[in-house]
């Protein structure tokens, strides 16, 4: 079973990618480490979507809506009662969790593009609300002012902060996956019918999973807020809820690396070409269409399908 | 005056879940029969609504550029619809979900930036004909004009593709190909060309809602955005694939809408979501329609 050898396989690339992600600040210049601040907040969000989505085989159109409320949650509570940003993240994440507890509920009914429908309605419907309670959200125009604390006020130091926080996250979210828990899901994404057969609560563990997710995906939301130095309410809508999508394709949904990578390559695209164009839908949308034409397993797909080496597969059971 | 104005408010509600029936009537049938959802059929219906803009400022002069100018959008939107049918979504019927979701996603994205750099950021507007400047009094309430013939149009292709569904052949293959691909395709029906053909009539009622649309007010960036999240609305509430669920499921969200926007108007998107899920989740497959093979 886990030999050294397969401990190796398992762990050398996250491994190597948190030395890189360590490193990092020191050779490249302050705007590279805001645009790297992005892409760990996100690969983030997309890991915790692809929980969901890469696990138990439901694609949500609506995890944007769990980020938000986290974002919201952190803001509201920085802004309106000074809370420390520490105290902020659990409470985000519990909000978040309600929050997906509340709608989840509802959608674990549903399958297929039923439950994409459902989560991207109640997406919507969390984006109205805050984007139409002036008097609690500030409506469009957002909270402003969302400041870290002073020691964090730098690009680099809030960086580290926040790899720390991703790493810590992303580690956890391992350890669901790799778990009895974790299998389960993958039984259910595999064989629904079977899984229930066999003695299994599949809407209780669909909807467990998805309040974990809806949590991940608030500390995500939560990490932002204090980052950007504000929150609007884009951050709910459905287009930003298509972006984890987007990177656990491109990464590859099968892998639990896969949306990280995703959103390394998202993320630096949306960097390097917001610098020249005003057009980013155009080109993302472009690049988009070449992925999911071209690469349909995305990055680990590729690396896989040519043998290249055998990073651990996270995704198919039969495999194992 | 109680009354006027409630009825007047109807009417523009009427109006309004109409024209959403236009928009939700092309997104249903493309869903029904190609199982694919459609993110970008908004865009294209802004497409058409710039496109009338285009071909009406061609023709400013004269009275009927309007008239003119809506058919012609609806066929311009349609041979754009077939195209990108062509060049794209035959790529994607076989593909898995997410991927199909995610190239109309791309495609919505694509075509709004298309928009932004054909027609620029700024709000269009069609000067009506005098015909249809003036409002109209019904019932002693005013009524504007151009609502009447908003709500024609809306009718009329409600039963234009009833007729279509119920008496002609190819309206049978549709409603087949809804039911059973497998076995349309064995009776030697070539799917392919009848996907083709109800995506590019899907897009061809976008374009003309579009068309309609220009007329109603300015077009502006965007709007897209909000009609396609309200049009699955009513097609979640009305079921997928069912021509009348999609007209009641309009009418529904068009009249609480309007409703809901003079009592409470912070709350009126707020409501239709809340509507939306109430009725997924005593109907999943919302008030007509019936459960799709998975």
């Amino acid at each position: 079973m886990d030999n050294k050898n397969t401990m190796f396989q398992r762990f050398w690339l996250p491994a190597a990618l948190f030395v890189v992600a360590l490193i990092l600040p020191f050779v490249i210049s302050e705007f590279w480490v805001h645009v790297f601040n992005e892409i760990l907040i996100l690969g983030l969000f997309a890991a915790a979507f692809n929980l969901v989505f890469g696990y138990m085989g439901q694609l949500s159109f609506g995890q944007a809506a769990y980020y938000g409320i986290g974002a919201y949650t952190t803001g509201l509570l920085m802004v309106k009662l000074h809370w420390p940003l520490f105290a902020c993240l659990p409470v985000s994440m519990i909000t978040a969790g309600i929050g997906a507890l509340i709608l989840g509920y509802f959608c674990v009914k549903l399958r297929g593009i039923y439950f994409a429908i459902l989560t991207m309605a109640f997406g919507q419907l969390v984006f109205f609300i805050i984007f139409q309670w002036y008097s609690f959200t500030g409506g469009d125009n957002g909270l402003q002012g969302i400041n870290p604390p002073e020691w964090l006020f730098k690009a680099i130091p809030y960086y580290y902060f926040s790899l720390t926080v991703v790493t810590i996250g992303m580690i956890i979210l391992y350890f669901i996956t790799e778990s009895p828990f974790g299998y389960t899901l993958r039984a259910i994404r595999d064989n629904t019918e079977r899984t229930e057969f066999i003695g299994i609560n599949v809407q209780r563990y669909m909807l467990i999973n998805f309040v974990i997710s809806g949590m991940f995906c608030g500390l995500a939301g939560a990490l932002w807020g204090p980052f950007n130095r504000s929150v609007a309410p884009d951050l709910c809508s459905w287009q930003h809820s298509g972006h984890p999508v987007f990177m656990a394709v491109m990464g590859g949904p099968h892998h639990f690396l896969g949306p990280m990578i995703g959103s390394v390559i998202f993320t630096f695209l949306n960097a390097f070409v917001t610098g020249f164009t005003e057009y980013w839908p155009l080109v993302s949308g472009m690049v988009i269409i070449i992925v999911v034409l071209v690469m349909p397993g995305g990055v680990f797909g590729i690396i896989k399908e040519k043998g290249y080496f055998c990073p651990r597969d996270a995704g198919d059971v039969k495999n194992e | 005056m109680e009354f006027t104005f409630l009825f007047s408010q109807f009417m523009s509600g009427l109006t309004y879940g109409l024209m959403l029936f236009l928009v939700a009537s092309g997104l249903s049938l493309i869903f029904g029969v190609m199982n694919i959802l459609n993110f970008a059929h908004a865009t294209l219906w802004l497409i058409g609504a710039y496109i009338c803009f285009t071909f009406w400022s061609l023709m400013e002069a004269h009275q009927f550029a309007l008239w003119v100018s809506i058919p012609l959008a609806a066929l311009a939107t349609a041979a754009f619809g077939w195209i990108c049918e062509v060049v794209l979504i035959k790529r994607i019927y076989k593909r898995e979900l997410h991927e199909q979701l995610l190239i109309t996603y791309a495609m919505a994205l694509i075509f709004g930036d298309l928009i932004k750099i054909v027609w620029g950021p700024t709000d269009r507007l069609i000067v009506r004909p005098s015909i249809i400047q003036k409002p109209l009094f019904l019932f002693g309430a005013p009524i504007d004009s151009y609502f009447i013939f908003v709500i024609l149009i809306g009718v009329a292709v409600a039963v234009g593709l009833w007729w279509f569904l119920k008496y002609t052949k190819y309206g049978h293959i549709v409603k087949a190909a809804v039911y059973s691909r497998e076995m349309v395709s064995a009776l030697g029906i070539p799917i392919p060309k009848i996907y083709t053909w109800v995506f590019t009539l899907g897009i061809f009622i976008a374009g003309l809602a579009g068309g309609v649309q220009s007329a109603i007010g300015s077009v502006t960036l965007g709007m897209d955005m909000n009609i396609i999240i309200q049009a699955f609305c009513v097609v979640v509430i009305g079921g997928f694939g069912s021509l009348m669920g999609t007209l009641i499921g309009s009418l529904i969200v068009g009249e609480v809408f309007s409703f809901a926007i003079l009592y409470w108007p912070d709350g009126a998107m707020v409501l239709i979501f809340v509507i939306t899920a109430a009725i997924l989740i005593v109907k999943p497959w919302g008030l007509f329609g019936t459960p799709l093979r998975a």
